[in-house]
């Protein structure tokens, strides 16, 4: 668009925007208006520091053995989370081991809590089959959010 | 609009909190994302998965962005990564492994670009229209309705006589020109203009 455009292409042009606009689902919009109740969510980051599943195409070209159980590490300055994704299941624990709650949140909205145990272990059953990302709250206070992971 | 002051303090008030700024920010480039996801063919579920990924990463870079300015590009590189996400993990789930169309995964980088450009044009477009006084907005918003409304119907309908429809329609499209959204459009595209013109570029 330029400033020396007369009043028909300019007209044309401003049709075309209100148009788009209209063409956008109000479901949509209303999905991106929702996501900023994650802003400023108050928990260290813990990112993703090793995924078999990359590990294993990196080493296709020299092996050509089948995948075996994918495990994930996710570390944060205080905490890992060390993931192992089963066939239904995902069995996960925390390092170093301590006690806590695991909140599991979707990106479809929904959220679910499980226990850690006194060695750090959890199971989460079954795995979400949208993108999740995990909350760890331990008992001593730390308060971990892993990126979020598609299985 | 590279340096559009507006969207600039848009980001600044969301990443502080601000509720309201960040809808604006939704409403403005909601239609860009959208246009991006229709472009890989996703059916409406898969449109919204994309939707809330790139909304929520947004959330998080908020603070991070270092050039606020520059948030059209980013939307539309992470819109188009994550829908190759979505589309290679439909293509796995239904074992379709070579047979993925090729034309779904290389949605060139140049009809993103063009789409980036369309974005903010229509930002500001719609920006400027809804600066407009309210009597301006319904003429012009008459005018390009599809199918067009004649000036037999608009003077039924707003009570504006024939003949002044055509003076109406040029005073409130000059109002649109002068207004602070196309300026910021227009001094931005005369620098991506001079960058353009450089010998080699």
């Amino acid at each position: 668009m330029r400033n020396d455009w007369d009043d028909d292409r300019l007209l044309a042009a401003l049709g075309q925007a209100l148009k788009a606009r209209e063409a956008v689902p109000s479901w949509f919009i209303e999905t991106g208006k929702n996501a900023f109740a994650w802003h400023n969510i108050d928990a260290e980051l813990a990112q993703l520091t090793y995924d078999s599943q990359q590990d294993q195409r990196a080493l296709a070209v020299l092996r050509s053995e089948t995948a075996s159980i994918r495990s994930l590490t996710f570390t944060s300055a205080h905490l890992s989370l060390e993931l192992e994704v089963t066939a239904n299941s995902l069995l996960g624990q925390l390092l170093p081991p301590r006690a806590g709650e695991l909140e599991i949140q979707t990106r479809a909205g929904t959220t679910s809590t499980t226990e850690v145990d006194e060695i750090g272990c959890f199971s989460v059953e079954p795995i979400p089959d949208t993108p999740f990302r995990l909350r760890c709250r331990a008992a001593d206070g730390t308060d971990v959010l892993t990126a979020w992971i598609t299985i | 609009m590279r340096d559009d002051p507006h969207v600039v303090a848009l980001v600044t008030r969301a990443s502080g909190g601000d509720h309201d700024a960040w809808n604006e920010l939704v409403d403005r480039y909601s239609s860009l994302v959208y246009t991006i996801c229709t472009r890989y063919r996703l059916s409406n579920h898969d449109i919204e998965d994309v939707g809330q990924s790139v909304w929520l990463l947004l959330v998080e870079q908020l603070g991070k962005l270092r050039e606020p300015a520059a948030l059209p590009g980013w939307l539309a590189t992470t819109t188009a990564r994550e829908c190759l996400r979505v589309v290679t993990a439909a293509s796995k789930a239904e074992r379709l492994g070579t047979g993925l169309d090729d034309s779904v995964l290389f949605v060139d980088d140049a009809a993103i670009d063009e789409e980036i450009l369309v974005a903010e044009q229509n930002a500001a477009l719609r920006a400027a229209f809804a600066e407009l006084p309210p009597r301006c907005q319904r003429l012009l918003s008459m005018l390009v309705s599809d199918p067009p409304r004649s000036y037999a119907e608009i003077h039924t309908e707003l009570g504006i006589p024939v003949g002044s429809i055509g003076p109406q329609r040029a005073r409130c499209l000059e109002r649109m020109r002068r207004s602070d959204a196309l300026a910021a459009l227009w001094e931005g595209e005369e620098k991506i203009n001079i960058r353009g013109g450089e010998p080699g570029a």
